[in-house]
């Protein structure tokens, strides 16, 4: 019965966590179509639902009901394995995101996070590039060239990119003393890492547009010269799996973007519940996200591997040396 | 938006990213501006100008009878050869035409009938709906283009509200009385 107390309200906690995330693409595919409309002057979707906030629905039930088509020579098992490879790594990391400070539910203390684990940073970021396997093998086993380049691609930008991603946050672990998350964002309390940190903070934010693949950095996918880039040969399903994972993507970056450089849920107005105030700041970074791909060109590849290792990586450690002398 | 050249070699412009930013207000507006797509044919419908050549219709005199004297210029004249015209003595013993059909399929709204006509009879009007699901609809007869709709200079030029016509003829229909507005004002440009 004691471990039932214990276990019942985590499962309830993961339940409702992968039906929100699993949803969460839904109305973000619909928040993007809407923004991109409204920066050419048009309304976008308009003719499902109130103003096409039904469309996504339709486009799910489009996805799951067509052809799931395995190209001949393709490696059939790596092949339906990549997409769940892909999808597993995001999920993993909201383990680690809290949303709040503990609230009292029934006299009983409820943490919102699914673990409050002291090496959440680490943690967040060592499994976040788990998903590089995913394109890796949607890349390879499609057996197409365009697939192909477009994994070679993603894995180099990737790698490429954690490097800054990691190093930039080494600051604000040096002003929190901590790499729980929650730690994180109690040494915010007073003011917001951004001030401290507006360096880490552009290298973290440039660095997690290239994480997640958006434009100006979405090399890996460019329509224009790869087809789709590594999900090319996928179809149905298996595409909106990928589609899922990378919307995920977008959400964490904004995630952590409010968590680690904008205060988590401190700084909100008295009549908005604190876990609603980090979720209107992530949404505020997911907008900018899309504000930004329907603003920007791509850059070419060889501009995006300069701007790895040429700038940002000696910005982020420009900005542990500083850091470290404030600190010190 | 010309660049001087002290813009562009402003270094600090450019590690302040001021290109981006350019670019970033620059689409931020275009945001928050009106959206001016024509919701056709669901609810809106752009009427033409008075000067739009479209669907065809024939001039009625005040006796009811058709302005056309059945001279077949307009047949003669018409590029694409759309136009048949078989002339007969009416019980008035007046020139008309018994038969006069125009393949819309064939048609190029070049007008040129309109300007061959020596009795007013044939004018191209501001009807453009005249998509059909079959090739014999769209041959059209004297009947149907004397029935056709009369030009209008009210709401030229304008999108007014309109519905989809029940009916399934793919028509749509402008509600009555309604006030358009001139789409072309609404499109945001840069100064």
């Amino acid at each position: 019965m004691e471990t039932l107390y214990v276990i019942l309200p985590m499962l309830l906690k993961i339940a409702v966590v992968v039906a929100v995330l699993l949803l969460l693409p839904l109305p973000l595919t619909w928040l993007e179509r809407k923004i991109a409309g409204h920066i050419q002057q048009r309304p976008g979707p308009m003719r499902v639902g109130w103003h096409g906030l039904l469309q996504p629905v339709a486009d799910g039930i489009k996805l799951l009901t067509k052809e799931d088509h395995i190209p001949s020579d393709a490696d059939r098992l790596l092949f339906k394995m990549a997409p769940v490879v892909a999808l597993v790594p995001p999920f993993v990391v909201f383990v680690a995101i809290p949303i709040g400070e503990p609230i009292t539910i029934f006299g009983t203390e409820v943490m919102l996070s699914l673990s409050n684990m002291n090496v959440g940073l680490l943690f967040i970021l060592a499994v976040s590039s788990i998903g590089i396997f995913g394109t890796i093998l949607a890349g390879w086993a499609s057996n197409s060239k365009y697939a192909v380049l477009g994994s070679l691609r993603a894995i180099a930008q990737m790698i490429s990119y954690e490097i800054p991603m990691g190093f930039s946050v080494i600051g604000v672990v040096m002003l929190s003393n901590s790499m729980n998350m929650m730690d994180i964002v109690t040494a915010q309390e007073g003011m917001w890492n951004v001030v401290y940190q507006p360096l880490g903070f552009f290298v973290f934010f440039v660095a997690g547009l290239a994480e997640v693949q958006r434009i100006p950095f979405d090399l890996p996918e460019a329509e224009g010269d790869l087809g789709a880039g590594y999900h090319t040969e996928y179809s149905g399903i298996r595409f909106s799996f990928f589609m899922l994972s990378e919307y995920l993507g977008v959400v964490i970056i904004g995630f952590l973007n409010v968590i680690l450089f904008f205060g988590g849920w401190h700084g909100a107005p008295p009549f908005i519940a604190e876990p609603v105030w980090l979720l209107l700041k992530v949404g505020f970074f997911i907008w900018v996200f899309m504000w930004f791909r329907f603003t920007f060109p791509r850059y070419r590849y060889d501009q995006l591997m300069a701007i790895g290792w040429k700038v940002l990586l000696p910005l982020s450690l420009a900005n542990i040396l500083i850091s470290g002398l404030f600190v010190f | 938006m010309a660049r001087t050249v002290q813009e562009k070699q402003g270094w600090i412009g450019w590690l302040l990213f001021r290109d981006l930013w350019t670019g970033l207000r620059l689409t931020l507006r275009y945001m928050f501006s009106k959206t001016i797509t024509h919701r056709y044919p669901d609810h809106e419908k752009w009427q033409p100008y008075h000067r739009h050549r479209g669907h065809h219709f024939m001039k009625t005199n005040d006796e009811g009878d058709v302005n056309c004297v059945g001279c077949e210029l307009c047949a003669k004249i018409c590029p694409c050869d759309c136009i048949t015209v078989v002339p007969y003595e009416d019980e008035k013993g007046n020139r008309r035409p018994k038969v006069f059909d125009i393949n819309l399929s064939r048609c190029l709204y070049c007008g040129l009938c309109e300007d061959a006509c020596p009795a007013d009879a044939i004018k191209l009007g501001q009807e453009y709906e005249v998509a059909s699901t079959t090739t014999d609809a769209l041959v059209v007869h004297l009947e149907d283009l004397i029935a056709a709709p009369r030009k209008t200079e009210e709401g030229a030029g304008t999108v007014v509200q309109a519905s989809l016509a029940k009916n399934g003829s793919g028509k749509t229909i402008a509600h009555d009385n309604a006030k358009g507005h001139d789409w072309w004002q609404l499109i945001r440009r840069e100064k």
